[in-house]
């Protein structure tokens, strides 16, 4: 039940915030020009931004987005990262140094720096969707390295087994190895690193979405909504600004009890 | 040649360093021989290299391991892999890590069945009663087979083990150490089980282990394994005359003279004869006490019972 407890008030973030989203009036991008900068009111219960955007809406929006997107990077960077940890695992001793050394160098590269090169390449015409794409898939193709690490070290613990030892000695073939002994024990291997992955990914869209390199307006991303945290006008007018941010910590927190009893429970 | 059913010639080596130095031994059908040796003799690297899987452990093995008149060395990995498990079984040393925690134990029966037997799951059912009686495991007890290595005792995962490594009724058993990671009472079962299932199976066994007492229990010849080389093979009963110094020091880590051990070991052998010393029990077994014996022997079985080495040593020294 303890294990289960940060999955469920996951979800139920989710949930709510697909329910604002799904009853609310408003879009994430509308904008409501008699109400700009407004505090909580019946029409816009968390209030407003600048530009008069319903502030829960886009709270609501932010976090599906934020969730789903790092997500569905981290399965692509744990993918990678299983490829090249699992290849050079069981691969001959040589094909696992280059790809060790691939993915030092890899890690050795100033990532933040890259990305935001990657991401300022992109044309300023780039449709905002685009850009959320993009963001994404550049954290995923850029993170890989350092799950690849782990996983080899785990993968070889797996290769190097007593049980595999004798499913060598029970001659099993090689296809048998794979499917009965590796593959079962492939999850326990994963899907900590996964959870890891999540909010490192979450973290590093909000950098780079307050860098202003994020998914672009008027998608609504944790990043761009953590940039209002600079207005201190806007900061002494309502505490509803911190709702972003709130939610932000309250996710990670969240995710990093799923991490640390997924781990516990390997 | 004829009546060898396994001829070693090897020699062994991880990088520059040799382990194993041109040890030679063959073992005849139904023979028990016993391989005892002190920790780094080479006794794993020998294990490794009989099944032509010493590459994988990052060492070289040259020579010739001749099973049926072929050797497995010269084999390619596709012929080596379809003698493994066919003809020689294996009996590892760690119980509970050499059953993958992640899968049940019927999975595991189901890919060794596989990878030798092409006929379906009725057969294998079949097969796997049998065996699992044979071991002394549940046979009726569906739930049992689907239970994880995590949730069966040591005694139990070596049943299995046991029990895997005999499923295609090999001609060859490597036991290596069987018995180390076990408590007193589960090591003497299994040594009482490994001695009634080979005898029953006529399985030449090659019996690798430190534990000199059950190697005199269950072996027909006793070799022992010095510097990467066999330094003496001989049969147990002359054990007596065995002279190569590292034998007699590893008779003087005995608790008891050899010729005490080896008049009890005969004695049982010919249960009419009575000793002073070991006076015949039913099973003319060397037993810790009577309760031990009720408490822990298997009641459909008549072979078991409570005896030998880590019990019997104490009974041994208490004398």
């Amino acid at each position: 039940m303890k294990r289960l407890l940060p999955v469920v008030l996951l979800l139920l973030l989710m949930l709510a915030s697909m329910v604002v989203l799904r009853l609310s009036p408003w879009r994430y991008a509308t904008q409501d020009r008699v109400s700009i900068l407004a505090s909580s009111t019946l029409t816009h219960p968390a209030g407003t931004d600048e530009l008069g955007r319903d502030r829960l809406v886009r709270a609501a929006a932010a976090l599906l987005i934020g969730i789903g997107g790092a997500s569905a990077a981290a399965t692509i960077t744990i993918l990678l990262a299983a490829a090249a940890g699992l290849l050079a695992a069981f691969s001959p001793s040589w094909v696992a140094a280059v790809l060790l050394f691939l993915s030092d160098g890899f890690l050795s590269l100033p990532w933040l720096f890259l990305l935001m090169i990657v991401r300022s390449m992109l044309p300023l015409t780039a449709s905002p969707l685009t850009t959320a794409v993009i963001t994404f898939l550049v954290l995923a193709l850029l993170g890989w390295p350092a799950f690849a690490r782990t996983i080899f070290h785990g993968a070889r613990g797996i290769r190097s087994s007593e049980w595999m030892i004798h499913g060598r000695a029970s001659g099993l073939t090689a296809r048998q190895l794979i499917l009965v002994h590796v593959f079962p024990n492939l999850g326990s291997l994963l899907l900590p690193q996964f959870f890891v992955c999540i909010p490192a990914f979450l973290m590093a869209e909000a950098n780079l979405g307050a860098l202003g390199l994020g998914v672009g307006e008027p998608i609504p991303s944790w990043g761009a909504m953590l940039l209002e945290l600079d207005n201190t006008a806007l900061l002494i007018s309502t505490r509803w600004v911190f709702l972003p941010i709130a939610l932000l910590v309250l996710v990670l927190l969240l995710l990093e009890f799923l991490t640390s009893e997924a781990n516990a429970h390997v | 040649m004829s009546g060898h059913v396994l001829q070693v010639q090897l020699t062994a080596a991880y990088g520059k360093r040799a382990v194993l130095r041109d040890l030679a031994f063959d073992l005849s059908a139904g023979e028990a021989l016993g391989v005892v040796g002190s920790s780094g003799a080479g006794k794993t690297t020998l294990v490794m290299a009989l099944l032509g899987l010493l590459a994988f452990h990052g060492g070289r093995s040259t020579g010739k391991v001749l099973i049926q008149g072929k050797n497995l060395l010269r084999m390619t990995e596709r012929e080596a892999r379809r003698i493994r498990g066919r003809l020689i079984g294996l009996i590892p040393q760690s119980p509970m890590t050499a059953l993958n925690p992640a899968i049940t134990l019927e999975a595991h029966f189901q890919a060794a069945w596989r990878a030798h037997e092409s006929t379906g799951n009725q057969a294998l059912r079949l097969r796997l009663r049998q065996s699992l009686e044979e071991v002394q495991l549940p046979a009726d007890d569906d739930a049992f087979l689907l239970r994880k290595p995590g949730q069966i005792s040591v005694g139990q995962a070596q049943r299995v083990l046991i029990a895997l490594a005999l499923l295609h009724h090999p001609s060859i058993l490597i036991a290596d150490e069987p018995t180390s990671a076990l408590d007193p009472v589960t090591q003497s079962e299994i040594v009482k089980l490994l001695q009634r299932l080979t005898r029953r199976h006529g399985v030449a066994m090659l019996y690798i282990s430190h534990d000199l007492i059950s190697v005199l229990e269950l072996c027909d010849r006793l070799a022992v394994l010095h510097d990467g080389a066999i330094a003496e093979c001989i049969p147990v009963r002359h054990l007596e005359q065995a002279t190569h110094p590292a034998t007699r020091t590893l008779f003087g880590s005995l608790p008891v003279p050899i010729s005490v051990l080896l008049a009890h070991f005969a004695a049982r052998m010919r249960p009419q004869s009575s000793s002073d010393n070991f006076p015949p029990r039913p099973h003319a077994t060397l037993t810790r006490n009577g309760a031990a014996q009720t408490d822990h022997s298997w009641p459909e079985d008549e072979g078991i019972a409570l005896s030998a080495n880590g019990a019997g040593r104490y009974n041994l020294r208490d004398k």
